[in-house]
């Protein structure tokens, strides 16, 4: 067998479940007689508290307890939520204001929990919180993604929270200095709303000391240590459980306030206690993604070989730090800074500035879509610029394929690629060729049309170690134990058949086991593109172990030499016997001999380095000058994914990845108002994309396979997030540029699209 | 959403009764009002349905060839039934909302809410129509006044609205992009001995005429008749989906494509 397996497009087994309604998703599973909870929020983006009275909520029909922070505190209760702090350019750490799990003197965000409600029904929990006196003195907002304005926290003087620099600053003055061209570009990278299709929610249950909490995470363990820290608890006396999940996309992977004070309210009441974010609650609770703007450089020699590169960011992190909120676009930004080009001299700068808004983290991609978004508009950009093709331009550039394994200024270490036979691909697939004619029909239409081409490459993230279990059940079923975690991806298919193509086992005989503390003790869960890869990592390695112990078993079994025992994918053969058993056969076998050490394998690998999936995405738009609304209406994707595992769910991460970013490029919009309310907090006014909004998606495979996994493949997961919102804005860019405009940026609504129509109108008048 | 008490009345008569209550207010389709409640920001005592109604539901011809449409008629009846009878209004109806919307939501909640936003408001002006309550008969021209106001009295029923029926009609919708609301829409209506043009979504006076088009389109039905017409961005709405410069454009662009829709 392949080490990447069978390679088949077997569908999702899991939807079935999902699209009967038989999802067992956090709010379907809350314990018989949990009661409700229910957070109320800051109306205001910053005031100062001047008092919080909760006992008319308190005396409420139905209400068993209210909680503040200053409840808390008397519970013993006064951990904040912990974040990881980058290093500043002169070697200190970002500043780390304490973020309360209700405020304490101050609130900094419309949305910050302030207290917690608990009641027998939800209805009476919401009743009972219409009645807390919340009294304040609001300050002014700081809203603008820029140092200034009204402090947010004395530990972050004008709001920078950090100053980052990555690469020899110097190097790249100098090479701008002698550059025969320079090309400069501002570039902002619009704030998006996560919007999962489940909203956040937990509930928890205390019994004999024990906690349990259920969450729909992207992983339960990050979440038990969290437990561990602000409760004091032995891990043991701790079990996380993450059910069914309806989508996280990094949003889902960050702890929140409320993960604690649910926990706290059941230990206090004793009966288990649950709450479910409602849509405008998420909106302004959930980590936000994006959220950048960057002045971005381009070095050139006489022949257009790029000689340096430097960004400049300024990045938004919200009210306070959320877990990962100041490494996006810093480290991880930095992780792919100079694409698929060649050039050693690079200079990243980004300070963070904390903003009266909600908190900003990993968003599908984090930092690295931000990071080719920001390099593949200034490689386009300047091919215009400088007066040449904008793929030729970066055919020149590219790393070439016997410069690989490639170190790039950064660090990273690109195993493999061959860029230019994928763009080369891309442009017979994409029929480049044929583009003139299509602009032209568009014309005669009325319409604007427009070719846009992203070049990107991903680096996969993540634990590199990850876990697997496989155990023979009585039933004669067999069980796999991971430890990532499905959020609709369609994991639960994909490892049940990676481990039936390795051992022959009928998928339909495996059930997948994920997300429960107690049954399994480590893993990584879901982020970075990791899953497949990691989990088809250990699980080839646990194989080996069943293979061999089966092996061994048998030689002793049948009384023969264990080289006489061969594993052919389906069947143990044994020289010179007719017996052939599979799998499950040698378990019975081994499970009627008693031994029950043969019922159990579990193995733990690390990858020896990560994997770089790579490729072009070329969309083509329309734009209708007399409305400015743009339409994506053909769209074409080459990957080198390596192998692949499962092509059609491959494929299917690409169309979602496509469509987040068609969503970010030209319909999400989210909008604070000056006074830092979020006049989008709902999707009456916040725009995602929906299937008309979407093109036909075709996809091409031209694997280059990767040499640091067994398998030769490379992540997936939030690629067609990264590849799609350059090619858009790209596309746009293409067609308004012979009517004089030089500067697009997203999201490119109908209004936003009009108007610079029209001020290039006016401008040419 | 706080606690209410719920009738369902089969007559108007009934429903008016249940009205005088305090705190009662009439429900449709709900499509509007619940969403309302369930965001505390209404919390009548009494809902009275009206959809139990039998006088108030369903399409049909009038003698004097106007369309009537019972006040509690969904939004999918008006598509299916108008649709050889008044193909524009059909068109209309069956772009509001999404079909859970269109099973159930109401031309009467509609009207009666006249969400500055809402299609069927162009269609009543451009047509003329006639709102026949329990109490009086309302023209269109009288009934809009203004961003979710209208000529009713509290607890007044929508029962009826008539709407002479156009040589040719159409009607234009602009997405807003999140709600698909209209952002903007222009609904035309040519008669025998007249044009008219209602736009929607645009001021912040709500529903209003383009009394200069008509007059344009009235002696010159096509779309070139408007070309040298402009609209003024003064009192259109401004938001995040549109400044009153777009808005006042859009008008212009919507009721060229209704005439050659309708041409
Ligand atoms: C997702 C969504 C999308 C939508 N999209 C659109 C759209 O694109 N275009 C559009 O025009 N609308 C749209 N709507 C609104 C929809 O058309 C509603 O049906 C309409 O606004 C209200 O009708 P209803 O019957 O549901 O009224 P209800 O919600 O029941 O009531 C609305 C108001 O009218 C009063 N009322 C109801 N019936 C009567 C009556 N017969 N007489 C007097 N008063 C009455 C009620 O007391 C209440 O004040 C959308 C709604 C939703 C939820």
């Amino acid at each position: 067998m392949e080490k990447f397996g069978k390679s088949q497009a077997v569908r999702r087994v899991e939807d079935v479940r999902f699209l009967t309604g038989e999802g067992r998703y956090v709010d379907d599973i809350a314990p018989d007689g949990a009661l409700h909870a229910y957070v109320f929020r800051s109306p205001v983006a910053h005031a100062v508290i001047t008092g919080l009275n909760t006992d008319d909520a308190k005396a409420a029909d139905g209400v068993h307890l209210v909680l503040t922070a200053a409840d808390l505190q008397d519970a013993g209760l006064t951990m904040d939520i912990k974040a990881s702090l980058i290093r500043n350019r002169d070697g200190s750490k970002g500043a780390g204001p304490k973020r309360p799990l209700l405020a304490t003197d101050r609130v900094r965000f419309v949305g910050e929990p302030v207290a917690v409600v608990v009641a027998d029904t939800v209805e009476q929990a919401k009743d009972a919180a219409e009645l807390i006196e919340f009294d304040f003195d609001e300050l002014d907002a700081h809203v603008t993604v820029a140092p200034g304005g009204p402090d947010l926290h004395p530990e972050a003087l004008e709001n920078v929270a950090f100053d980052y620099g990555k690469g020899d600053l110097n190097a790249v003055e100098e090479a701008f200095a002698n550059a025969a061209h320079v090309v400069e570009a501002q570039i902002d990278d619009n704030r998006v709303i996560v919007s999962s299709m489940e909203p956040r929610g937990c509930w928890a249950e205390w019994t004999n000391g024990r906690l349990h909490l259920c969450v729909n995470g992207q992983g339960v363990w990050d979440q038990k240590d969290g437990l561990v820290n602000v409760f004091g608890l032995q891990p043991d006396d701790i079990r996380v459980t993450n059910p069914d999940v309806g989508g996280g996309f990094g949003m889902k992977a960050m702890t929140y306030p409320e993960y604690y004070i649910i926990p706290q309210a059941a230990r206090m009441l004793g009966r288990p206690v649950r709450w479910m974010s409602e849509r405008t609650e998420a909106m302004l609770s959930d980590n936000a993604g994006r959220d950048l703007t960057s002045t971005v450089a381009l070095a050139f020699d006489a022949d257009h070989k790029i000689t340096a590169y430097r960004v400049d960011t300024l990045c938004n992190l919200g009210a306070y730090n959320s877990e990962l909120g100041q490494f996006i676009q810093t480290d991880l930004f930095a992780k792919v800074l100079m694409g698929t080009y060649d050039v050693q001299t690079t200079w990243l700068g980004v300070k963070g500035i904390f903003t009266n808004t909600t908190q900003v983290d990993a968003y599908r991609g984090a930092g690295r879509p931000e990071a080719i978004y920001a390099l593949e508009r200034a490689i386009d950009y300047a091919a215009r610029q400088l007066g040449v093709d904008p793929w030729e331009l970066r055919r020149k550039n590219f790393i070439r394929p016997d410069q690989f394994p490639y170190k790039t200024a950064t660090g990273e270490l690109y195993d493999v690629g061959d860029f230019a036979r994928v763009l080369t691909r891309v442009e017979a697939e994409a029929d480049k060729a044929g583009f003139p004619a299509r602009k032209a029909q568009s014309k005669a239409q009325g319409k604007l049309r427009g070719l846009g081409l992203c070049y990107y490459i991903e680096s996969i993230l993540g634990s590199p170690t990850e876990d697997a279990k496989v155990t023979f059940n009585d039933d004669g079923t067999a069980s796999i134990y991971v430890g990532t975690q499905s959020n609709g991806q369609g994991h639960e298919t994909v490892f049940a058949q990676f481990l039936s193509d390795q051992t022959g086992i009928p998928a339909d005989k495996i059930s997948v086991i994920q997300g429960d503390s107690d049954l399994i003790a480590t893993g990584g869960g879901t982020g970075g593109s990791r899953s497949v890869t990691v989990q088809s990592m250990a699980t080839l390695a646990t194989v080996d172990k069943m293979i061999t112990g089966f092996t061994d078993f048998l030689a002793e079994d049948q009384d023969v030499d264990p080289n006489a025992i061969s594993f052919d994918d389906e069947r143990f053969r044994i020289d010179g016997s007719n017996l052939t058993p599979t799998m499950l056969e040698v378990a019975d076998m081994a499970r009627a001999a008693g031994h029950a050490d043969l019922l159990s394998f579990a193995a733990q690998t690390t990858l020896p380095g990560r994997s770089y999936p790579n490729g072009a995405h070329v969309a083509e738009i329309e734009i209708d000058p007399d409305t400015g609304v743009v339409e994506v209406v053909k769209y074409t994707v080459t990957d080198d994914f390596g192998n692949l595992i499962n092509p059609m769910l491959a494929e299917g991460q690409v169309h979602g990845g496509v469509a987040q970013g068609i969503g970010q490029a030209i319909t999400e919009h989210v909008v604070y108002d000056p006074d830092g309310q979020l006049l989008t907090a709902s999707f009456m006014d916040y725009g995602l994309p929906r299937a008309n909004d979407m093109p036909m998606v075709t996809f091409y495979s031209e694997p280059v396979p990767s040499t640091q996994n067994p398998m030769g493949m490379k992540g997936c997961g939030e690629a067609g997030t990264v590849g799609a919102l350059a090619a858009v804005a790209n596309a746009v860019l293409d067609a308004v540029w012979d009517e004089g405009i030089y500067k697009v940026d997203m999201p490119f609504t109908p209004n936003r699209v009009w108007t610079i129509l029209q001020e290039a109108k006016g401008a040419a008048a | 959403m706080h606690n209410f008490d719920f009738v369902k009345p089969g007559t108007v008569a009934d429903a008016a009764a249940a009205l005088q209550g305090d705190e009662a207010q009439p429900l449709g389709g709900g499509q509007t009002l619940i969403p309302t409640m369930k965001q505390r920001l209404a919390a009548p005592e009494t809902l009275v349905s009206l959809i139990g109604i039998a006088e108030m539901q369903g399409v049909c011809k009038t003698d004097a060839g106007e369309l009537s449409i019972g006040g509690a008629t969904t939004h999918a009846t008006v598509e299916a039934e108008a649709a050889s009878l008044f193909p524009g209004l059909a068109g209309l109806a069956g772009r509001i909302g999404d079909p859970a919307v269109r099973n159930r939501g109401t031309i009467g909640g509609s009207l009666a809410n006249n969400d500055p936003a809402a299609c069927y408001p162009a269609a009543a002006l451009a047509t003329g129509a006639t709102i026949r309550t329990d109490k009086r008969e309302i023209a269109a021209d009288d009934y809009f006044q203004g961003m979710f106001t209208t000529a009713l009295d509290e607890g007044e029923i929508i029962v009826e609205v008539r709407m002479p029926i156009p040589e040719k009609s159409n009607y234009q919708k602009f997405l807003q992009p999140a709600s698909r609301f209209a952002l903007t829409g222009v609904f035309v209506a040519k008669y025998a001995d007249g044009v008219r043009v209602a736009v929607t979504g645009a001021s912040e006076e709500g529903v209003f005429r383009w009394t200069e088009a008509e007059q344009a389109l009235g002696s010159n039905f096509a779309a070139d008749a408007i070309s040298g017409l402009s609209v003024s961005a003064d009192g259109m709405i401004n938001d995040l989906h549109g400044t009153p410069e777009y808005r006042a454009h859009l008008v212009k662009v919507l009721t060229g494509r209704a005439v050659m829709a309708a041409a």
